[in-house]
Protein backbone atom coordinates (compact mmCIF):
# COMPACT_ATOMS: atom_id res chain seq x y z
CA UNK A 1 0.00 0.00 0.00
CA UNK A 2 1.10 3.93 -0.45
CA UNK A 3 2.30 5.80 2.32
CA UNK A 4 -0.22 8.35 3.97
CA UNK A 5 -0.27 10.56 6.45
CA UNK A 6 -2.38 9.25 9.55
CA UNK A 7 -5.11 10.79 12.14
CA UNK A 8 -5.90 9.19 15.33
CA UNK A 9 -9.35 11.25 15.66
CA UNK A 10 -10.61 11.30 19.52
CA UNK A 11 -13.80 13.59 18.58
CA UNK A 12 -16.05 13.71 16.30
CA UNK A 13 -15.54 17.28 15.38
CA UNK A 14 -11.26 16.46 15.17
CA UNK A 15 -12.25 13.61 12.85
CA UNK A 16 -14.68 15.66 10.27
CA UNK A 17 -12.12 18.52 10.13
CA UNK A 18 -9.19 16.10 9.39
CA UNK A 19 -11.30 14.96 6.89
CA UNK A 20 -10.11 17.29 3.92
CA UNK A 21 -10.20 16.26 0.46
CA UNK A 22 -7.69 13.27 -0.39
CA UNK A 23 -8.57 11.64 3.24
CA UNK A 24 -10.38 8.19 3.92
CA UNK A 25 -11.68 7.63 6.84
CA UNK A 26 -11.06 4.45 8.72
CA UNK A 27 -13.11 2.47 11.10
CA UNK A 28 -12.01 -1.29 11.54
CA UNK A 29 -10.23 -1.40 8.68
CA UNK A 30 -11.78 -5.09 7.05
CA UNK A 31 -12.74 -2.88 3.56
CA UNK A 32 -10.33 0.08 3.61
CA UNK A 33 -7.18 -1.45 4.41
CA UNK A 34 -7.51 -4.46 1.86
CA UNK A 35 -8.36 -1.69 -0.65
CA UNK A 36 -5.43 0.15 -0.02
CA UNK A 37 -3.36 -3.28 -0.03
CA UNK A 38 -4.39 -3.45 -3.87
CA UNK A 39 -3.81 0.31 -4.84
CA UNK A 40 -7.40 0.18 -5.46
CA UNK A 41 -7.85 3.30 -2.94
CA UNK A 42 -5.09 5.50 -2.38
CA UNK A 43 -5.71 8.18 0.20
CA UNK A 44 -3.18 11.01 1.31
CA UNK A 45 -4.54 10.71 4.87
CA UNK A 46 -6.05 8.33 6.44
CA UNK A 47 -8.30 9.30 9.50
CA UNK A 48 -8.63 6.55 12.18
CA UNK A 49 -12.51 6.41 13.44
CA UNK A 50 -13.15 3.30 15.75
CA UNK A 51 -11.25 5.47 19.10
CA UNK A 52 -13.65 7.83 19.06
CA UNK A 53 -15.72 7.19 22.24
CA UNK A 54 -18.69 9.31 21.36
CA UNK A 55 -19.07 7.26 18.24
CA UNK A 56 -20.23 3.70 19.83
CA UNK A 57 -22.55 2.80 21.38
CA UNK A 58 -26.73 1.51 21.63
CA UNK A 59 -29.52 3.33 23.19
CA UNK A 60 -32.97 3.74 23.27
CA UNK A 61 -35.98 0.89 22.92
CA UNK A 62 -38.57 -1.15 21.15
CA UNK A 63 -41.12 1.36 21.96
CA UNK A 64 -39.44 4.71 21.15
CA UNK A 65 -36.91 3.50 18.55
CA UNK A 66 -33.09 3.05 18.63
CA UNK A 67 -30.67 5.02 17.56
CA UNK A 68 -26.88 3.05 17.01
CA UNK A 69 -23.89 5.05 16.75
CA UNK A 70 -21.59 4.75 13.68
CA UNK A 71 -18.31 3.19 15.13
CA UNK A 72 -20.68 0.61 16.70
CA UNK A 73 -18.95 -2.84 15.86
CA UNK A 74 -21.27 -5.48 14.82
CA UNK A 75 -20.18 -7.61 17.84
CA UNK A 76 -21.83 -5.07 20.20
CA UNK A 77 -25.30 -4.77 17.72
CA UNK A 78 -25.25 -8.92 18.03
CA UNK A 79 -24.99 -8.03 21.89
CA UNK A 80 -27.60 -5.88 22.13
CA UNK A 81 -31.12 -7.40 23.78
CA UNK A 82 -33.59 -4.93 22.20
CA UNK A 83 -31.83 -5.48 18.70
CA UNK A 84 -32.40 -9.32 18.76
CA UNK A 85 -36.07 -8.74 20.20
CA UNK A 86 -37.54 -5.74 18.46
CA UNK A 87 -35.56 -5.79 15.25
CA UNK A 88 -34.79 -9.77 14.59
CA UNK A 89 -34.34 -8.76 10.81
CA UNK A 90 -31.44 -6.68 11.56
CA UNK A 91 -29.79 -8.89 14.34
CA UNK A 92 -30.09 -11.81 12.21
CA UNK A 93 -28.06 -10.19 9.41
CA UNK A 94 -25.59 -9.03 11.59
CA UNK A 95 -25.48 -12.34 12.93
CA UNK A 96 -24.43 -13.84 9.61
CA UNK A 97 -21.94 -11.19 8.49
CA UNK A 98 -18.42 -12.36 7.66
CA UNK A 99 -16.74 -14.10 10.67
CA UNK A 100 -16.02 -13.39 14.23
CA UNK A 101 -12.82 -11.48 14.36
CA UNK A 102 -14.28 -9.29 11.53
CA UNK A 103 -17.53 -8.51 13.58
CA UNK A 104 -15.18 -7.48 16.50
CA UNK A 105 -13.63 -4.93 13.88
CA UNK A 106 -15.99 -3.95 12.08
CA UNK A 107 -18.50 -0.71 12.80
CA UNK A 108 -21.99 0.10 11.55
CA UNK A 109 -20.57 2.49 9.29
CA UNK A 110 -18.32 0.78 7.83
CA UNK A 111 -20.73 -1.85 6.54
CA UNK A 112 -23.10 0.44 5.37
CA UNK A 113 -20.10 2.36 3.63
CA UNK A 114 -18.00 -0.28 2.39
CA UNK A 115 -17.35 -0.46 -1.45
CA UNK A 116 -18.87 -3.33 -3.71
CA UNK A 117 -17.04 -6.48 -4.11
CA UNK A 118 -17.13 -6.78 -7.97
CA UNK A 119 -13.99 -8.17 -8.44
CA UNK A 120 -13.65 -6.42 -11.62
CA UNK A 121 -13.57 -3.02 -9.38
CA UNK A 122 -11.31 -4.93 -7.00
CA UNK A 123 -9.02 -5.41 -9.87
CA UNK A 124 -8.20 -2.01 -10.22
CA UNK A 125 -10.97 -1.28 -13.53
CA UNK A 126 -13.77 0.83 -11.37
CA UNK A 127 -17.48 0.44 -10.78
CA UNK A 128 -18.02 0.89 -14.63
CA UNK A 129 -15.50 -1.51 -15.79
CA UNK A 130 -14.89 -1.43 -19.25
CA UNK A 131 -12.02 -2.89 -21.85
CA UNK A 132 -10.19 -0.27 -23.91
CA UNK A 133 -12.34 -1.05 -27.07
CA UNK A 134 -15.94 -0.27 -24.99
CA UNK A 135 -17.10 -3.57 -23.88
CA UNK A 136 -18.34 -3.67 -20.61
CA UNK A 137 -15.87 -6.14 -18.34
CA UNK A 138 -19.11 -7.15 -16.54
CA UNK A 139 -22.09 -7.46 -19.03
CA UNK A 140 -19.69 -9.36 -21.18
CA UNK A 141 -17.52 -11.25 -18.70
CA UNK A 142 -17.87 -13.09 -15.65
CA UNK A 143 -21.08 -11.61 -13.96
CA UNK A 144 -22.44 -14.51 -12.27
CA UNK A 145 -22.86 -12.57 -9.36
CA UNK A 146 -23.90 -9.43 -10.76
CA UNK A 147 -26.84 -7.32 -10.78
CA UNK A 148 -30.30 -8.46 -12.42
CA UNK A 149 -32.13 -5.23 -11.98
CA UNK A 150 -31.58 -1.87 -13.11
CA UNK A 151 -29.08 -4.06 -15.82
CA UNK A 152 -29.98 -1.19 -18.90
CA UNK A 153 -27.35 0.94 -17.12
CA UNK A 154 -24.32 0.75 -16.46
CA UNK A 155 -23.83 -0.18 -13.21
CA UNK A 156 -24.25 -4.10 -13.10
CA UNK A 157 -22.20 -4.79 -9.55
CA UNK A 158 -24.45 -5.38 -6.75
CA UNK A 159 -24.33 -3.62 -3.64
CA UNK A 160 -22.25 -4.82 -0.88
CA UNK A 161 -23.95 -3.99 2.41
CA UNK A 162 -25.69 -6.74 4.15
CA UNK A 163 -26.83 -4.25 6.81
CA UNK A 164 -28.67 -1.56 4.60
CA UNK A 165 -30.78 -3.86 3.41
CA UNK A 166 -32.71 -4.73 6.62
CA UNK A 167 -32.09 -0.99 8.19
CA UNK A 168 -34.35 0.30 4.73
CA UNK A 169 -36.80 -2.58 5.28
CA UNK A 170 -37.28 -0.96 9.19
CA UNK A 171 -37.51 2.52 8.00
CA UNK A 172 -34.24 3.72 9.70
CA UNK A 173 -32.65 6.65 9.35
CA UNK A 174 -28.62 8.10 9.09
CA UNK A 175 -27.54 11.28 10.70
CA UNK A 176 -24.30 12.56 8.81
CA UNK A 177 -22.09 14.94 10.00
CA UNK A 178 -19.64 16.89 8.07
CA UNK A 179 -18.27 20.23 7.75
CA UNK A 180 -21.58 22.21 7.33
CA UNK A 181 -23.10 20.69 10.20
CA UNK A 182 -25.04 17.54 10.61
CA UNK A 183 -28.49 16.43 8.33
CA UNK A 184 -30.53 13.41 8.89
CA UNK A 185 -31.17 11.03 5.64
CA UNK A 186 -33.65 7.84 4.95
CA UNK A 187 -30.97 5.33 4.69
CA UNK A 188 -31.59 4.51 1.13
CA UNK A 189 -30.82 8.27 0.44
CA UNK A 190 -27.30 6.93 1.52
CA UNK A 191 -26.44 5.55 -2.03
CA UNK A 192 -26.56 6.81 -5.87
CA UNK A 193 -25.75 4.70 -8.83
CA UNK A 194 -22.85 5.99 -10.41
CA UNK A 195 -22.82 6.39 -14.67
CA UNK A 196 -19.08 6.49 -14.67
CA UNK A 197 -16.04 5.42 -12.99
CA UNK A 198 -15.77 8.98 -11.96
CA UNK A 199 -18.52 9.03 -9.70
CA UNK A 200 -18.97 7.95 -6.25
CA UNK A 201 -21.62 4.96 -5.38
CA UNK A 202 -22.19 7.08 -2.16
CA UNK A 203 -24.86 9.99 -2.41
CA UNK A 204 -22.68 11.86 1.02
CA UNK A 205 -21.75 15.27 0.23
CA UNK A 206 -17.18 15.91 0.95
CA UNK A 207 -16.12 15.32 3.95
CA UNK A 208 -19.00 14.02 5.50
CA UNK A 209 -19.24 10.78 7.81
CA UNK A 210 -22.12 8.72 9.28
CA UNK A 211 -23.23 10.07 12.85
CA UNK A 212 -25.61 7.13 13.70
CA UNK A 213 -28.36 5.51 12.88
CA UNK A 214 -31.94 6.19 14.07
CA UNK A 215 -34.76 2.94 14.02
CA UNK A 216 -38.19 3.47 14.28
CA UNK A 217 -40.40 2.38 16.91
CA UNK A 218 -40.75 -1.73 16.52
CA UNK A 219 -44.73 -1.71 15.09
CA UNK A 220 -45.66 -5.30 13.70
CA UNK A 221 -42.78 -7.92 12.20
CA UNK A 222 -40.00 -7.99 10.53
CA UNK A 223 -37.58 -10.65 9.41
CA UNK A 224 -34.40 -11.69 7.34
CA UNK A 225 -33.89 -14.61 4.98
CA UNK A 226 -30.72 -14.89 3.19
CA UNK A 227 -29.46 -17.46 0.58
CA UNK A 228 -25.39 -18.05 0.60
CA UNK A 229 -23.00 -20.29 -0.53
CA UNK A 230 -20.72 -20.82 2.55
CA UNK A 231 -22.20 -21.01 6.18
CA UNK A 232 -20.02 -18.36 6.96
CA UNK A 233 -17.32 -15.79 6.09
CA UNK A 234 -19.48 -15.14 2.61
CA UNK A 235 -21.77 -12.27 1.47
CA UNK A 236 -25.09 -13.33 0.72
CA UNK A 237 -26.10 -13.91 -3.02
CA UNK A 238 -29.44 -12.81 -2.46
CA UNK A 239 -31.54 -11.83 0.88
CA UNK A 240 -34.81 -10.15 1.85
CA UNK A 241 -35.45 -8.35 4.55
CA UNK A 242 -39.31 -7.64 5.30
CA UNK A 243 -40.61 -5.16 7.91
CA UNK A 244 -45.07 -5.86 7.82
CA UNK A 245 -47.36 -3.68 9.95
CA UNK A 246 -51.09 -5.55 10.88
CA UNK A 247 -54.65 -4.15 10.74
CA UNK A 248 -55.81 -7.95 12.49
CA UNK A 249 -54.65 -10.69 10.49
CA UNK A 250 -54.14 -8.63 7.20
CA UNK A 251 -51.13 -6.76 6.30
CA UNK A 252 -51.76 -3.53 6.38
CA UNK A 253 -48.41 -1.86 5.36
CA UNK A 254 -44.70 -4.02 3.87
CA UNK A 255 -41.31 -2.85 2.92
CA UNK A 256 -39.34 -5.87 1.39
CA UNK A 257 -35.73 -5.17 0.52
CA UNK A 258 -33.41 -7.20 -1.65
CA UNK A 259 -29.92 -7.54 -1.39
CA UNK A 260 -27.53 -8.83 -4.16
CA UNK A 261 -29.74 -7.89 -7.40
CA UNK A 262 -28.92 -4.08 -8.15
CA UNK A 263 -26.20 -2.13 -7.41
CA UNK A 264 -28.74 -0.29 -4.14
CA UNK A 265 -30.29 -2.07 -1.62
CA UNK A 266 -33.57 -2.83 -3.99
CA UNK A 267 -37.02 -1.97 -2.75
CA UNK A 268 -39.64 -4.87 -4.33
CA UNK A 269 -42.69 -2.13 -4.61
CA UNK A 270 -44.27 -5.16 -6.66
CA UNK A 271 -43.50 -7.76 -4.04
CA UNK A 272 -44.80 -4.41 -0.81
CA UNK A 273 -48.13 -4.42 -2.98
CA UNK A 274 -48.71 -7.73 -3.81
CA UNK A 275 -48.53 -8.87 0.12
CA UNK A 276 -50.49 -5.69 0.98
CA UNK A 277 -54.11 -6.51 2.74
CA UNK A 278 -53.59 -10.42 2.79
CA UNK A 279 -52.98 -12.70 5.41
CA UNK A 280 -49.26 -13.80 5.53
CA UNK A 281 -49.33 -17.73 4.51
CA UNK A 282 -47.16 -19.70 1.89
CA UNK A 283 -49.31 -19.12 -0.98
CA UNK A 284 -49.58 -15.37 -0.57
CA UNK A 285 -46.11 -15.02 0.58
CA UNK A 286 -45.14 -17.06 -3.10
CA UNK A 287 -47.26 -15.05 -5.20
CA UNK A 288 -45.19 -11.96 -3.26
CA UNK A 289 -42.05 -13.60 -4.47
CA UNK A 290 -43.33 -14.09 -8.05
CA UNK A 291 -44.50 -10.54 -8.20
CA UNK A 292 -41.05 -8.83 -7.16
CA UNK A 293 -39.04 -11.09 -9.83
CA UNK A 294 -40.89 -9.20 -12.90
CA UNK A 295 -39.08 -7.23 -14.56
CA UNK A 296 -36.04 -8.64 -13.82
CA UNK A 297 -33.54 -8.95 -16.60
CA UNK A 298 -30.52 -11.07 -15.88
CA UNK A 299 -27.11 -11.13 -17.52
CA UNK A 300 -25.43 -13.61 -19.00
CA UNK A 301 -24.87 -16.05 -16.55
CA UNK A 302 -27.03 -15.10 -13.02
CA UNK A 303 -30.77 -15.81 -14.17
CA UNK A 304 -30.32 -18.08 -10.92
CA UNK A 305 -30.97 -14.79 -8.86
CA UNK A 306 -34.32 -15.03 -10.14
CA UNK A 307 -35.42 -18.36 -8.67
CA UNK A 308 -33.02 -17.40 -5.62
CA UNK A 309 -35.25 -13.68 -5.32
CA UNK A 310 -38.15 -15.38 -5.32
CA UNK A 311 -37.39 -17.90 -2.62
CA UNK A 312 -36.04 -15.12 0.05
CA UNK A 313 -39.04 -13.13 -0.43
CA UNK A 314 -41.12 -15.92 0.45
CA UNK A 315 -39.04 -17.19 3.14
CA UNK A 316 -38.53 -13.88 5.08
CA UNK A 317 -41.95 -13.43 5.11
CA UNK A 318 -42.79 -16.60 6.19
CA UNK A 319 -40.03 -16.57 8.60
CA UNK A 320 -41.89 -13.07 10.01
CA UNK A 321 -45.39 -15.14 10.67
CA UNK A 322 -42.75 -17.68 12.43
CA UNK A 323 -43.50 -20.59 9.57
CA UNK A 324 -40.30 -22.16 8.48
CA UNK A 325 -42.41 -24.22 6.18
CA UNK A 326 -38.68 -25.37 4.44
CA UNK A 327 -37.64 -26.79 8.29
CA UNK A 328 -40.34 -29.00 9.21
CA UNK B 1 12.31 -17.62 19.87
CA UNK B 2 10.69 -16.64 23.55
CA UNK B 3 13.90 -14.79 24.33
CA UNK B 4 13.76 -12.71 21.00
CA UNK B 5 9.68 -11.89 22.18
CA UNK B 6 11.77 -10.15 25.37
CA UNK B 7 14.26 -8.37 23.19
CA UNK B 8 13.26 -7.17 20.39
CA UNK B 9 16.64 -6.12 19.26
CA UNK B 10 18.30 -9.61 19.93
CA UNK B 11 20.32 -10.62 16.57
CA UNK B 12 17.76 -13.29 14.35
CA UNK B 13 17.42 -14.40 11.00
CA UNK B 14 15.16 -11.57 10.66
CA UNK B 15 17.82 -9.12 11.22
CA UNK B 16 19.13 -10.17 8.18
CA UNK B 17 16.02 -9.83 6.18
CA UNK B 18 14.73 -6.62 7.83
CA UNK B 19 18.65 -4.81 7.21
CA UNK B 20 18.17 -5.29 3.51
CA UNK B 21 14.31 -3.88 3.83
CA UNK B 22 15.34 -0.92 5.45
CA UNK B 23 16.88 0.92 2.54
CA UNK B 24 14.67 0.29 0.30
CA UNK B 25 12.06 2.01 3.06
CA UNK B 26 14.20 4.78 2.91
CA UNK B 27 14.45 5.88 -0.04
CA UNK B 28 10.57 5.46 -0.26
CA UNK B 29 10.38 8.01 2.96
CA UNK B 30 12.89 10.48 1.51
CA UNK B 31 10.29 10.77 -1.59
CA UNK B 32 7.25 11.02 0.60
CA UNK B 33 8.90 13.77 2.48
CA UNK B 34 9.79 15.74 -0.73
CA UNK B 35 6.43 15.85 -1.69
CA UNK B 36 5.20 17.40 1.58
CA UNK B 37 2.31 19.16 2.49
CA UNK B 38 1.15 22.16 0.28
CA UNK B 39 0.81 25.28 2.67
CA UNK B 40 -2.66 25.92 2.83
CA UNK B 41 -3.14 22.21 4.01
CA UNK B 42 -0.51 23.13 6.60
CA UNK B 43 -1.73 26.19 7.75
CA UNK B 44 -5.14 24.49 8.47
CA UNK B 45 -4.05 21.83 10.55
CA UNK B 46 -2.29 24.26 12.23
CA UNK B 47 -5.56 25.87 13.50
CA UNK B 48 -7.34 23.03 14.00
CA UNK B 49 -4.67 21.33 16.04
CA UNK B 50 -4.89 18.02 14.25
CA UNK B 51 -2.01 16.10 14.35
CA UNK B 52 -1.00 14.02 11.51
CA UNK B 53 1.75 11.28 11.51
CA UNK B 54 3.59 10.21 8.82
CA UNK B 55 7.13 8.83 8.26
CA UNK B 56 9.05 6.42 11.05
CA UNK B 57 7.03 6.86 14.33
CA UNK B 58 8.57 5.61 17.13
CA UNK B 59 5.71 3.27 18.82
CA UNK B 60 5.48 1.19 22.25
CA UNK B 61 2.66 -1.75 21.78
CA UNK B 62 1.55 -3.65 24.74
CA UNK B 63 2.75 -7.46 23.40
CA UNK B 64 1.60 -10.20 25.58
CA UNK B 65 2.31 -8.12 28.86
CA UNK B 66 5.37 -6.43 27.69
CA UNK B 67 6.45 -2.84 26.51
CA UNK B 68 8.57 -3.34 23.49
CA UNK B 69 9.55 -0.03 21.27
CA UNK B 70 10.36 -0.37 17.60
CA UNK B 71 9.74 2.01 14.55
CA UNK B 72 7.24 2.15 12.33
CA UNK B 73 5.06 3.91 10.03
CA UNK B 74 1.10 4.64 9.89
CA UNK B 75 1.14 1.96 6.76
CA UNK B 76 2.92 -0.90 9.01
CA UNK B 77 -0.05 -3.69 9.68
CA UNK B 78 -0.01 -5.17 13.40
CA UNK B 79 0.85 -8.40 11.66
CA UNK B 80 4.06 -6.99 9.82
CA UNK B 81 5.03 -5.14 13.75
CA UNK B 82 4.58 -8.28 15.41
CA UNK B 83 6.31 -10.73 12.65
CA UNK B 84 8.90 -8.39 11.28
CA UNK B 85 10.30 -5.70 13.71
CA UNK B 86 9.44 -7.57 17.34
CA UNK B 87 9.83 -11.46 16.07
CA UNK B 88 6.31 -12.43 17.69
CA UNK B 89 6.37 -14.80 15.15
CA UNK B 90 3.28 -17.04 16.08
CA UNK B 91 0.17 -14.59 13.84
CA UNK B 92 0.96 -16.15 10.12
CA UNK B 93 0.95 -14.08 7.47
CA UNK B 94 -0.73 -16.43 4.91
CA UNK B 95 -3.68 -14.52 2.86
CA UNK B 96 -3.32 -10.75 4.18
CA UNK B 97 -6.44 -9.74 3.18
CA UNK B 98 -8.65 -10.91 6.42
CA UNK B 99 -9.83 -13.80 4.88
CA UNK B 100 -7.65 -16.42 6.11
CA UNK B 101 -7.96 -15.93 9.79
CA UNK B 102 -3.86 -17.23 10.12
CA UNK B 103 -3.09 -13.56 11.51
CA UNK B 104 -5.64 -13.70 14.79
CA UNK B 105 -4.63 -11.63 17.80
CA UNK B 106 -6.68 -10.94 20.65
CA UNK B 107 -6.22 -7.17 20.87
CA UNK B 108 -8.48 -5.48 24.16
CA UNK B 109 -9.65 -9.09 24.64
CA UNK B 110 -11.79 -9.75 20.99
CA UNK B 111 -10.10 -11.55 18.25
CA UNK B 112 -8.74 -9.60 15.48
CA UNK B 113 -6.77 -9.94 12.26
CA UNK B 114 -4.24 -8.13 13.09
CA UNK B 115 -3.47 -8.52 8.73
CA UNK B 116 -6.14 -6.09 8.56
CA UNK B 117 -5.24 -3.66 11.61
CA UNK B 118 -2.88 -0.79 11.56
CA UNK B 119 -0.06 -1.23 14.66
CA UNK B 120 -0.48 2.51 14.53
CA UNK B 121 -3.84 2.05 15.74
CA UNK B 122 -3.13 -0.72 18.12
CA UNK B 123 -1.14 1.87 20.61
CA UNK B 124 -2.68 1.85 24.35
CA UNK B 125 -4.34 -1.56 23.65
CA UNK B 126 -3.21 -4.66 24.98
CA UNK B 127 -2.26 -7.10 22.47
CA UNK B 128 -2.17 -10.97 23.23
CA UNK B 129 -0.47 -13.34 20.76
CA UNK B 130 -0.42 -17.68 21.32
CA UNK B 131 3.12 -17.12 22.69
CA UNK B 132 1.68 -15.99 25.69
CA UNK B 133 -0.97 -19.01 26.18
CA UNK B 134 -0.88 -22.05 28.62
CA UNK B 135 0.60 -24.81 27.18
CA UNK B 136 0.05 -27.19 30.15
CA UNK B 137 -2.58 -29.95 30.04
CA UNK B 138 -5.60 -27.42 30.95
CA UNK B 139 -4.64 -24.95 27.77
CA UNK B 140 -6.10 -25.02 24.62
CA UNK B 141 -2.16 -25.76 22.57
CA UNK B 142 -2.42 -29.16 24.35
CA UNK B 143 -6.24 -29.57 23.38
CA UNK B 144 -5.21 -29.10 20.07
CA UNK B 145 -2.20 -31.56 20.22
CA UNK B 146 -4.41 -34.38 21.90
CA UNK B 147 -6.78 -34.42 19.13
CA UNK B 148 -4.86 -34.22 16.29
CA UNK B 149 -5.59 -30.56 15.45
CA UNK B 150 -3.90 -30.16 12.50
CA UNK B 151 -2.21 -31.31 9.39
CA UNK B 152 0.17 -29.02 8.28
CA UNK B 153 0.10 -26.61 10.79
CA UNK B 154 0.12 -23.46 9.43
CA UNK B 155 -2.91 -22.35 10.10
CA UNK B 156 -3.20 -23.78 13.90
CA UNK B 157 -1.94 -20.30 15.84
CA UNK B 158 -4.67 -18.75 14.21
CA UNK B 159 -7.23 -21.17 15.19
CA UNK B 160 -5.38 -21.77 18.91
CA UNK B 161 -6.31 -17.86 19.45
CA UNK B 162 -9.82 -18.01 18.16
CA UNK B 163 -10.06 -20.86 20.56
CA UNK B 164 -8.38 -19.08 22.97
CA UNK B 165 -10.66 -15.98 22.36
CA UNK B 166 -13.95 -18.09 21.91
CA UNK B 167 -13.41 -19.56 25.23
CA UNK B 168 -12.97 -16.55 27.14
CA UNK B 169 -15.85 -15.43 26.51
CA UNK B 170 -17.99 -18.29 26.14
CA UNK B 171 -16.49 -20.82 28.67
CA UNK B 172 -19.14 -23.45 28.02
CA UNK B 173 -20.10 -23.65 24.23
CA UNK B 174 -22.03 -25.47 22.86
CA UNK B 175 -20.79 -27.52 19.30
CA UNK B 176 -22.69 -25.33 17.32
CA UNK B 177 -21.35 -22.34 19.24
CA UNK B 178 -17.73 -23.75 18.76
CA UNK B 179 -19.01 -23.44 15.01
CA UNK B 180 -19.47 -20.13 15.22
CA UNK B 181 -17.00 -18.94 16.93
CA UNK B 182 -14.13 -20.19 14.94
CA UNK B 183 -15.58 -19.34 11.63
CA UNK B 184 -13.18 -16.70 10.99
CA UNK B 185 -10.59 -19.50 10.74
CA UNK B 186 -9.87 -22.10 7.41
CA UNK B 187 -7.77 -24.89 7.46
CA UNK B 188 -6.74 -26.06 3.83
CA UNK B 189 -5.94 -29.83 5.16
CA UNK B 190 -9.81 -30.11 6.29
CA UNK B 191 -8.74 -31.23 9.95
CA UNK B 192 -12.15 -29.44 11.31
CA UNK B 193 -13.25 -32.45 13.12
CA UNK B 194 -9.76 -32.17 15.08
CA UNK B 195 -9.87 -28.26 15.93
CA UNK B 196 -13.67 -28.51 16.60
CA UNK B 197 -13.04 -31.37 19.54
CA UNK B 198 -9.71 -29.60 20.67
CA UNK B 199 -12.17 -26.40 21.16
CA UNK B 200 -14.90 -28.74 23.45
CA UNK B 201 -12.12 -30.46 25.37
CA UNK B 202 -10.39 -27.22 25.83
CA UNK B 203 -13.14 -26.15 27.80
CA UNK B 204 -14.04 -28.81 29.90
CA UNK B 205 -9.68 -28.91 30.69
CA UNK B 206 -10.07 -24.90 31.41
CA UNK B 207 -12.94 -25.31 34.00
CA UNK B 208 -11.68 -28.19 36.13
Amino acid sequence: MKAFEYVGATSVDQAVKALTPGSAPLAGGTDLINRMKDYVTSPERVVYLNDVKELAGISGDAASGVTILAGTRLAEILASEVVKSAYPALWQTTSEVATPQIRNMASLGGNLFQHPRCWYYRSGFGLVPKTTDGKHMLREGDNRYAAIFMTDGDALYVHPSSLAVPLIALGAKATLVGPEGERTVEVEELYKVPTSNSESPFATKPGEILKSVTIPASKGKNASYEARHKQAHDWPLVMASVNLTFSGETVSDARVVVYGVAPVPWRSKAAEEAIKDKVITVESARSAGEAAAAGAKPLSMNGFKVSMLKTVITRALCTSAGNKYWEA
Amino acid sequence: MRDNVTDPNAASRRDFLRGSSVAAATAVLTQTAQVGMDEAAAEALATQQISAQSGTISVTLQVNGKALKTEIEPRSTLLDVLRHRLDVTGPKRVCDRGSCGACTVILDGQAVYSCTTLAISSQGKTIRTLESFDTGEGGVPHAFHQNDGLMCGYCTPGFVTACQALLEKNPNPTLEEVKKGLDGNICRCGTYVGVIQAALDAAKAIKV
